[in-house]
């Protein structure tokens, strides 16, 4: 009985072992498929991004024409949703496995490269695997940080009022470049008083805006260091938000909450909204009105304070392929048939020579035409109406500011502080996020 | 541990009895030693798929989670020890203490009621009829879907603006609150109906617990005149008392731990992952929010310590009361 008791736990065990091992092997085999070079002379870089199934699609169209034009490189793609993506990232990063490539936006450069994650392109730019000539309005110094090039802008885009067209133009009203805040004020009012409805979905908590219109008033909303307003700029800010939120100017904060991800003003419970102007698509695709771009309205009716702002190309400090990683930056940047793969989705191209290539009232898609000729035709005007300055640094800790900004305004708009306790939490909370 | 050694000093106190009288176990095995070790390497392989999950998926997690709670890690540059300024720092900051009493109050309401609801339905389905097999179903069912996405999803379908309770409210009370997620007030409500909503596991647990309640007693209560409260309230309660125990101790820890519906329900998707104005901050949504949001891993754990302290007090709390209200049969602290 012993015997055969043994031979069965015996062949049990080695079945067990074997089964183990070839576990662990097919774990090992696993965990090293990920890291890149492959056999055979072809390389295979990460690339993640952030955004959703329609530029999927236009990444994967111009990532197989890369494969086609370079055979010995292979690009494997990842995407989440923005907030998702930083959250999937920085575990890959501090794991050291951050991906090869990944977009990034001008706001992050500083609090990256203090985590040493971001590869300076300069040597690869030097070696001529990367082109940095070429770039329309100065966006090549976008990247640049210290003297380091971190990130190459592959596209531009800028705050803009979207409006819903058909309201306004029932109402009356058509805003012009160089219109005041006051004049912005009487819009609003009209359409609640005429049209029965908000006029903006609330504007207040979005930091993009506050900083213009800080710095129409020759401030900003970050310096190098820390915040670049005081207390009583904020509390004046947000009392005009609450009063504006009160008198049903801004949409109700309670009903566009429950609407989230939907935007107020392609949900119809306002007539517009200030967002990037390469947004502008999705309203189109949202809602079932017609929506147009209008100005920032200014303070002396010159300055708009806006800046170009831009989404952007960077390499992993560690990658093991900084060459191919350039290679693919500079071909994603200045191929012209990426262009007309890409459309706007990216902002408007950062390059002349993809500027040129997609001429966007040549879309054979109706929508997209319609859309991408108004951004173009609003970036032109802010470029020869010369408003555009330079953009306003982002110090270590600025996403958590602006988060705090957006979620201590809505606190304050839905009554659960006063305006003054309300910017003291915030000034409480950015000393933290700012480090002291 | 024992064992092996117990073994060994059996050896040699065996070896003298063997010159005595021949007996049935004089002949040893020469082997017999080096077999034992070959069963107990055998009991650790059979263990290891265990054993691994535990060291390297628990017990070593939670060893650098403890460490990490006295620095500061913001994920890339490494830890930095300073001491007890996370926990400071925690108790200094106003939304950690609205996330605790968020908490505290989705505990507090969300037990109780869960575990009553669980209880009455138990009663119902205890008696026998035709169809209890498929009520017991029905009544579970919520429970197993309930721990998902999607019907957190529904959840907040079912409780926005112009869903179906928004409407009924409005059309039966003429209240109208606009929607209890939008509402600060609110929304932490909807997820205290959402867990009451799901008490098929303790009512299954109960179910068990009434199944073990001697029917004699009750017979005897009724010669004696008992009416049906008197019958539940000094046989089934005090009989039922240790799953009643059990029940709430399990609900309570994992109320405490509420996640997933809070952070689905409260927000995702905009800038803010815990409802309009914090009012669904339940602890474990804001230490998700300083973790991987804003990438301060130090602190969030240590905000993690804090809840399985504030945890392990209120099962030892739990435990200490149970001697007061938990009758177990057999003799009291018979176990």
């Amino acid at each position: 009985m012993a015997t055969s008791r043994d031979v069965g736990r015996r062949s049990l065990l080695k079945a067990a072992g074997g089964s183990l091992a070839a576990l662990g092997v097919a774990g090992t085999a696993a965990a090293c498929g990920g890291s890149g070079s492959g056999s055979g002379g072809t390389v295979t870089i990460r690339y993640a991004w952030w955004g959703a199934e329609d530029r999927a699609k236009r990444i994967n169209k111009s990532i197989a024409l890369f494969e086609k034009k370079h055979p010995k490189i292979k690009v494997k793609t990842d995407f989440q949703p923005y907030l998702d993506f930083w959250k999937k990232f920085n575990t890959q990063a501090s794991g050291g496995n951050a991906p090869d490539v990944f977009q990034n936006a001008i706001g992050f450069l500083r609090k990256y490269d203090a985590r040493n994650v971001l590869l300076d392109l300069t040597a690869q730019a030097k070696a001529g695997e990367l082109r940095t000539e070429g770039f329309r309005a100065g966006l090549e110094k976008f990247g640049e940080v210290d003297g380091k090039l971190l990130g190459v802008p592959v596209g531009s885009n800028s705050m803009a009022l979207v409006i819903d067209k058909k309201v306004h133009d029932k109402a009356g009203i058509s805003p012009e470049l160089g219109w005041t805040w006051d004049d912005y004020y009487k819009s609003l009012r009209r359409i609640r008083d005429t049209q029965k409805t908000a006029g903006n979905g609330g504007m207040h908590g979005i930091m993009y805006l506050y900083d213009p219109y800080l710095r129409q008033q020759g401030k900003a909303f970050f310096t190098e260091k820390g915040l670049g307003f005081t207390e009583s700029d904020l509390v004046e800010w947000w009392e005009e938000g609450l009063a504006g939120v009160k008198s049903g100017l801004f949409a109700d904060p309670k009903k566009v909450n429950q609407i989230k991800p939907k935007s107020p003003t392609a949900d119809g419970l306002a007539a517009g909204e200030f967002t990037w102007d390469n947004f502008a698509v999705r309203y189109t695709a949202e809602g079932d009105s017609a929506y147009d771009l209008a100005p920032i309205p200014t303070s002396d009716g010159k300055k708009t304070g806006q800046y170009l702002g831009s989404l952007m190309l960077s390499g992993y400090k560690r990658t093991q392929h900084p060459k191919e990683v350039a290679t693919f930056i500079d071909f994603m940047v200045h191929d012209p048939e990426v262009a007309r793969i890409m459309g706007y989705d990216r902002g408007v191209p950062a390059t002349t020579a993809q500027y040129e290539a997609y001429e966007p009232d040549k879309d054979k898609d109706p929508v997209l035409k319609k859309v991408n000729t108004s951004i173009a035709a609003y970036e032109d005007s802010l470029v020869e109406a010369k408003v555009l300055g330079p953009i306003t640094p982002h110090p270590e800790g600025a996403d958590v500011v602006e988060a705090a900004f957006l979620r201590i305004n809505e606190e304050m708009a839905l009554g659960k502080r006063s305006v003054k306790d309300a910017v003291k939490q915030f000034f409480t909370e950015s000393k933290t996020a700012l480090g002291g | 541990m024992t064992s092996p050694s117990s073994l060994k000093s059996a050896g040699p106190a065996a070896a003298p009895a063997a010159a005595g009288p021949p007996d049935r176990r004089a002949p040893r095995p020469p082997g017999l030693r080096a077999r034992r070790r070959r069963e107990n390497l055998a009991g650790y392989l059979f263990m290891s798929p265990w054993l691994c999950g535990f060291l390297l998926l628990t017990a070593g997690p939670m060893a650098v989670s403890l460490y990490l709670a006295f620095t500061d890690f913001n994920l890339f540059d490494s830890p930095k020890w300073i001491g007890l300024d996370n926990f400071s720092e925690m108790f200094g900051d106003a939304r950690w203490r609205k996330s605790v009493e968020v908490t505290l109050l989705y505990v507090v309401l969300g037990t109780p009621l869960k575990l009553a609801a669980a209880l009455g339905v138990a009663l119902l389905l205890a008696q026998k009829r035709r169809g209890q097999a498929f009520y017991r179903a029905a009544f579970y069912a919520p429970s197993l879907v309930g721990a998902s996405v999607s019907v957190a999803i529904v959840w907040k379908a079912i409780f926005s603006d112009d869903g179906p309770v928004d409407r009924a409210q409005r059309g039966l009370f003429g209240v109208d609150v606009g929607g209890w997620i939008g509402d600060p007030d609110w929304v932490l409500y909807s997820l205290v109906v959402l867990t009451v909503w799901q008490f098929g596991a303790p009512m299954v647990i109960f179910l068990a617990g009434l199944k073990q309640v001697p029917q004699e007693l009750y017979e005897a209560a009724e010669v004696d005149g008992a009416g049906p409260w008197r019958r539940f309230w000094n046989i089934t309660l005090p009989i039922l008392s240790p799953v009643m125990f059990f029940n709430v101790l399990l609900e309570t820890i994992h109320s405490f731990q509420i996640f997933a519906s809070a952070y689905i329900v409260g927000g995702g998707a905009g800038g803010n992952a815990c409802g309009p104005a914090d009012g669904s901050l339940v602890y474990t949504c804001y230490l998700y929010v300083q973790g991987f949001e804003n990438s301060r891993m130090g602190l969030a754990s240590a905000m993690a310590w804090m809840l399985l302290l504030a945890v392990g007090l209120v099962t030892a709390v739990l435990f200490w009361s149970q001697r007061r209200w938990v009758h177990y049969e057999g003799g009291v602290g018979s176990r």
